[in-house]
């Protein structure tokens, strides 16, 4: 069967990331059947409270991909995190199409663009995971004991690590 | 699986000593659609796509992928010059990444010493020793590279070229002006035959100019540089002979049939609702566009076929993966109407015998004594029959051209 722009793209992407992975981070198709389903793990970056952590999250392609960005979403587990919503779903302006800024933060160069790839979302979410953007918060309360209790914020993201990894 | 890691890529590179291409090839990759550029095209703010990626990009969203800066498809402009250099290097590409690669393994195997004893090539030795793959213990797939791994080298260092196939093939260095082979001979004025000396008046008054089997020089110098000319001096065709561009529709000053209409004249499918036959022009636009700047136009018949992948991944007939259930292939743009009536050859048999029968019948009980009439007509009705079958087997696209019922536009 022929293959759609969408899903040549996506075995590029696949094959790139294969053969020269980012570090801390490994993605791909869940099956080759379907190569617009991936799951993607990412390492918790050092020198923050998800040091240690691995964060297994699924992406779903648009069938125009990449005109329209994947979404994101943490799967097993929730991680309290500001731009991480309780049910897992990222948000970060990376996955958000140019066309629509409800909120008017966020610059339209941070946004998708045809350019952009699987490899520069799972960066730009270890970053975020690293430095919380709290303008446009996904998770309040998070956002909340982020801003005013970091200490607290911090140890319960450690304890949220750890019993992700079952310990 | 396999196929995805068939797929060229610019990774392919790192891993051996020339790493350093990796970059010159993701380069020459078209960052949208992350393959090698397919008739590149330049923006008004300088950046290079394939023509269909950024019709594409600049139709949903205006704007240019990378810099964002609004642009508008009329002010693409061809990139010839990226164009050319794609080509010698997609070129260069395949006995490139096999020597490469061989050097890589090599290294791998025992550093720089020759996996092989080679004692009677020394001569020669950096270039013999990539033209015996068999030999060679890690690649037994490369023997059928070999004649692209020597070209490759050839075309890598002209000097070894000439050594080397001075040693294998005389007859490509007599053509070489300057080259006078050290073999005590001259060579006749007239026809460039090789001679001994005193032979060379007595032949000179019967030569009648024929080179006979003396070597032509202009051929086989061809032959041997074959691969670097015609790329890199390939004039894009005439802009005369190039097909008309399709002009943007202002939609909303056209009603549903004189749209309809509009895609009947270009040729393209007219069914579904007002917005799917937007996005179905916008595409077939983009489509015909981007062949208008190709240097190898493809045919109709084969846009409409990538209108028809567009249509299935993207537009009126791509519900998740619904081509594949069964109720729903008979409406399948790729339906194949002649495996069809193959594979129901005996279903049409059985019905058209039904039908005879029952015509037969019907004829015997409402005409009485008419028996013989219907069985010397039987041969018409046989044939009536097939002719009705033959119908049948050839048209099932009129099901086809129906439009799908509401539930399976999605969009």
């Amino acid at each position: 069967m022929a293959s759609s722009v969408a899903q040549k793209r996506l075995f590029h992407e696949y094959k790139n990331l294969s053969t020269n992975p980012p570090e801390g981070i490994t993605a791909g198709p869940v099956s080759e059947d379907d190569m617009f389903y991936w799951e993607a793990l990412i390492e918790g970056p050092g020198g923050t409270p998800f040091e240690g952590g691995v964060f297994a999250a699924e992406l779903k392609f648009p069938k125009d991909y990449p005109l329209s960005p994947p979404t994101m979403k943490f799967v097993g587990g929730g991680v309290w995190h500001p731009n991480v919503y309780p049910n897992g779903t990222v948000c970060i302006s990376i996955l958000h199409p140019p066309g629509d800024d409800p909120n008017h933060y966020e610059h339209a160069s941070e946004r998708w663009s045809p350019i952009q790839s699987v490899e520069k979302i799972l960066i730009s979410v270890m970053s975020m995971l690293a430095e919380p953007n709290d303008e446009s918060p996904a998770n309040v309360e998070a956002a909340k004991m982020w801003r005013e209790r970091r200490a607290e914020y911090e140890q319960k993201v450690r304890d949220e690590v750890r019993k992700g990894l079952g310990l | 699986m396999e196929q995805s890691f068939d797929l060229p890529d610019s990774t392919d590179w790192l891993d051996t000593p020339l790493s350093l291409l990796a970059p010159l090839e993701s380069s020459l990759r078209c960052q949208v659609c992350k393959d090698f550029f397919d008739t590149p095209v330049i923006t008004s703010c300088s950046h290079t796509f394939c023509s269909l990626c950024i019709r594409r990009c600049l139709s949903t969203e205006g704007k240019c992928p990378t810099c964002r800066s609004g642009d508008q498809e009329l002010k693409l402009r061809r990139n010839w010059l990226v164009q050319e250099i794609l080509e010698a290097f997609k070129n260069a590409r395949k006995s490139a990444l096999t020597l490469a690669r061989k050097e890589a393994a090599r290294i791998a195997a025992g550093g720089d010493e020759d996996p092989e004893p080679a004692p009677k090539k020394r001569k020669v030795s950096q270039v013999d020793h990539s033209e015996a793959p068999e030999v060679n213990p890690h690649s037994p797939q490369r023997v059928r590279t070999r004649s692209r791994s020597q070209m490759a080298q050839s075309q890598a260092d002209g000097q070894d070229r000439n050594q080397a196939s001075s040693v294998q093939e005389v007859i490509e260095d007599s053509q070489d002006e300057d080259f006078v082979p050290d073999d005590g001979m001259v060579a006749c004025p007239i026809c460039n035959r090789r001679m001994k000396n005193e032979a060379v008046f007595a032949h000179l008054d019967k030569c009648t100019g024929n080179t006979g089997s003396a070597p032509k020089p202009a051929p086989a110098k061809q032959k041997s540089f074959g691969s670097l000319q015609p790329h890199a001096r390939q004039t894009p065709i005439s802009p005369s002979k190039a097909p008309e561009r399709l002009p943007a529709i202002n939609y909303s000053l056209l009603k549903d049939n004189q749209l309809r209409r509009k895609f009947r004249d270009l040729g393209i499918p007219d069914w579904g609702p007002r917005q799917l036959l937007q996005r179905r022009h916008i595409e077939w636009m983009n489509l015909w566009n981007a062949n208008c700047d190709s240097t190898s136009p493809r045919t109709k018949k084969e846009l409409l076929r990538e209108l028809d992948i567009w249509e299935r991944t993207q537009g009126g007939i791509a519900t998740a993966q619904s081509s594949l259930v069964p109720t729903n292939t008979v409406m399948a743009k790729d339906f194949d109407a002649a495996q069809w009536s193959v594979s129901h050859d005996n279903d049409f048999k059985r019905l058209i015998a039904n039908a005879r029968k029952k015509s037969d019948a019907q004829v015997r009980s409402t005409i009485p004594g008419a028996a013989q009439a219907a069985e010397s007509n039987s041969t018409a009705v046989d044939s009536s029959a097939q002719l009705a079958s033959g119908v049948e087997k050839g048209t099932p696209i009129e099901i086809n051209s129906d439009p799908p019922g509401p539930s399976d536009m999605s969009g």
